[in-house]
């Protein structure tokens, strides 16, 4: 216990130190601002474009396009984002080979993987609160405070989402070499998650649902109760990746 | 007692057999100097000892206690200092030491007492920069004074002294002899005269094997030169010298050698004594007599032919 916490504290304070906080929290707070000022501002931005002869006609936007702004934002490049900057949190220091100091003096490879996903989900969790308190702040200044539904759940599994990335990071990057595996390969799942899309019968499981039916969920397009397996699913497969990642790791040539 | 024993410890990386059979034994309290050229193995035997690497066949025991790959409680008697030690460089060297303190379960109290003591020893007190900024002789020292944090049994060394200047060098030599007195050491290294300087005994290494071992001073005892070099006073005819000594019945050879004489002999102490007495018959004016010691070099090049 004592060493998981040491460790998690030399998490944080690498995080801090190696600027990766700031550069998580400028994205982060760019987008919860930029995200409704850009739906405030569409309308005029088309009107400026004066495409001769085209008239564009957009309707008034909402507080909802704001949302959809950030949604978009935050699951796509906000993702992205967290990706770049955890990709090396392990593969780092096995290529670097900082750890065999740690592991020599007896710390826990399981408390390892423990810590990192441990300070990464609360610096994510963290940011991603910051971004969307925000967005919603600016939302009810521009739109005027309307509520829209399932806000808070819609947040949670797009949070959700970044811990299943998170986990994935981890358990690529147990096994595999060099910096960049363990982010490529986190990024090809992704891609294979995006890809099963397509398919009518695995739409229902699949973790993407998370971070891509969050507009419709406001909407009203898409009901919670949709979301109910995809969560199931991603919350059994991030535990079950963090649990073998600490198994794999354990006997890992360091 | 044994702090470290090696039976039959074999390791291959693919076709290669890197380790062969190898087996030796670490005494408690003394310095082990690990000798062999690069790539004879020694880097891997460390791994297996600190359970980063498995071994293939063989047992190693530590402190009696058997080393298992992986996650390996005979760790806690260990302290190591890899070749490079790499550190946190966002850290200052007290951030590390607490670190490291921490994870190996020292008290808050414990840890401020000893890395202070540490940091002394391996003059990094006061420094209050990022390791980032270190140099190598630097990284070294606080890398020795992290293997030391826990007062480890056996304090293993991987080279520490290659990559540094004589200065650094010298610095890094002292500190492993100051630290004889709290705990075993073993330290691997190509350079002879650093083994000649601080270790005890020594075994050498070659084909994964240990081709020599035992104590340094046996060693070169074992394998003196029945050679002794005699230096005259510079007025002195060295040719004459040379004739009537290599008609000495206990000499073999006699060469010149610009202004000394380097003296053969059949046996080294029946020898030396009437060589000893002849030079007193004779009243010559001799300035040095030095009897032959075997360099670990010289050793090192023939065992690894």
């Amino acid at each position: 216990m004592r060493s998981y916490i040491a460790f998690c504290k030399k998490e944080v304070l690498e995080n801090l130190r190696t600027h990766k906080v700031l550069i998580l929290m400028i994205v982060f707070l760019l987008f919860g601002m930029m995200s409704p000022l850009t739906a405030k501002l569409m309308p005029e931005i088309f009107k400026s474009l004066a495409l001769d002869g085209i008239v564009i006609t957009i309707p008034e936007p909402t507080a909802l396009d704001a949302y959809a702004q950030f949604f978009k934002n935050t699951s796509q490049m906000g993702l992205l984002v967290v990706l770049l900057v955890f990709g090396g949190m392990l593969s780092n220091e096995i290529t670097k080979g900082t750890l065999i100091n740690m592991v020599t003096k007896g710390l826990s490879r399981p408390v390892v993987i423990l810590s990192k996903f441990t300070v990464a989900s609360i610096l994510w969790t963290l940011t991603l609160l910051a971004s969307f308190a925000t967005t919603f702040g600016y939302t009810a200044y521009l739109f005027g405070s309307g509520g829209q539904p399932n806000l808070l759940f819609s947040i949670f599994c797009l949070w959700l989402f970044g811990l299943f990335l998170l986990a994935c990071l981890l358990f690529f990057s147990s096994f595999t070499s060099g910096n960049f595996a363990g982010l490529a390969l986190t990024a090809v799942s992704l891609l294979i998650l995006l890809l099963l899309d397509i398919f009518p019968r695995l739409h229902a499981l699949n973790p993407i649902a998370l971070a891509s039916l969050n507009t419709a969920l406001l909407s009203g397009a898409a009901q919670v109760s949709d979301l109910s397996i995809p969560i199931g699913v991603t919350l059994g497969l991030t535990i079950l990746l963090l649990g073998s990642s600490m198994m794999v790791f354990r006997r890992r040539k360091l | 007692m044994n702090v470290l024993s090696l039976r039959n410890v074999s390791k291959r990386f693919g076709s290669l057999n890197v380790i062969d059979g190898l087996s030796f034994d670490v005494e408690e309290g003394i310095v082990f100097g690990f000798v062999g050229k690069n790539g004879a193995g020694k880097t891997t035997t460390m791994k297996m000892i600190l359970g980063l690497l498995a071994c293939d066949s063989g047992t190693i025991r530590v402190c009696d206690e058997e080393v298992a790959f992986g996650e390996t409680a005979t760790n806690r008697h260990i302290g190591y200092l890899p070749d490079v030690p790499e550190f946190y460089g966002y850290m200052k060297a007290k951030e590390y030491l607490t670190l490291c303190g921490e994870i190996t379960g020292l008290s808050n109290a414990q840890i401020r007492s000893r890395s202070d003591e540490l940091l002394n020893l391996v003059g990094l007190s006061g420094v209050e920069r990022k390791i980032s900024t270190y140099s190598r002789g630097m990284k070294q020292r606080l890398g020795i004074a992290q293997a030391l944090l826990n007062s480890p049994k056996l304090l293993i060394c991987d080279e520490p002294t290659s990559a540094l200047d004589p200065i650094g060098r010298s610095e890094i030599l002292s500190i492993l002899s100051a630290a004889k007195k709290y705990t075993t050491v073993l330290f691997s290294t190509h350079i002879l005269s650093d083994v000649e300087r601080i270790c005890d005994r020594v075994g050498i290494l070659n084909d994964g094997r240990l081709m020599l071992e035992g104590d340094l001073a046996d060693i070169k005892s074992r394998h003196r030169e029945n050679t002794v070099t005699l230096e005259f006073e510079s007025t002195f005819d060295l040719q004459e010298v040379q004739r009537t000594f290599s008609e000495l019945p206990f000499v073999s050879s006699v060469e010149l050698q610009n202004r000394s004489l380097l003296v053969r002999m059949s046996d080294t102490i029946d020898g030396n004594h009437r060589l000893l007495e002849h030079l007193t018959r004779l009243k010559l004016p001799l300035l040095k007599y030095e009897v032959g010691e075997p360099t670990l070099e010289s050793l090192f090049m023939e065992i690894i032919k």
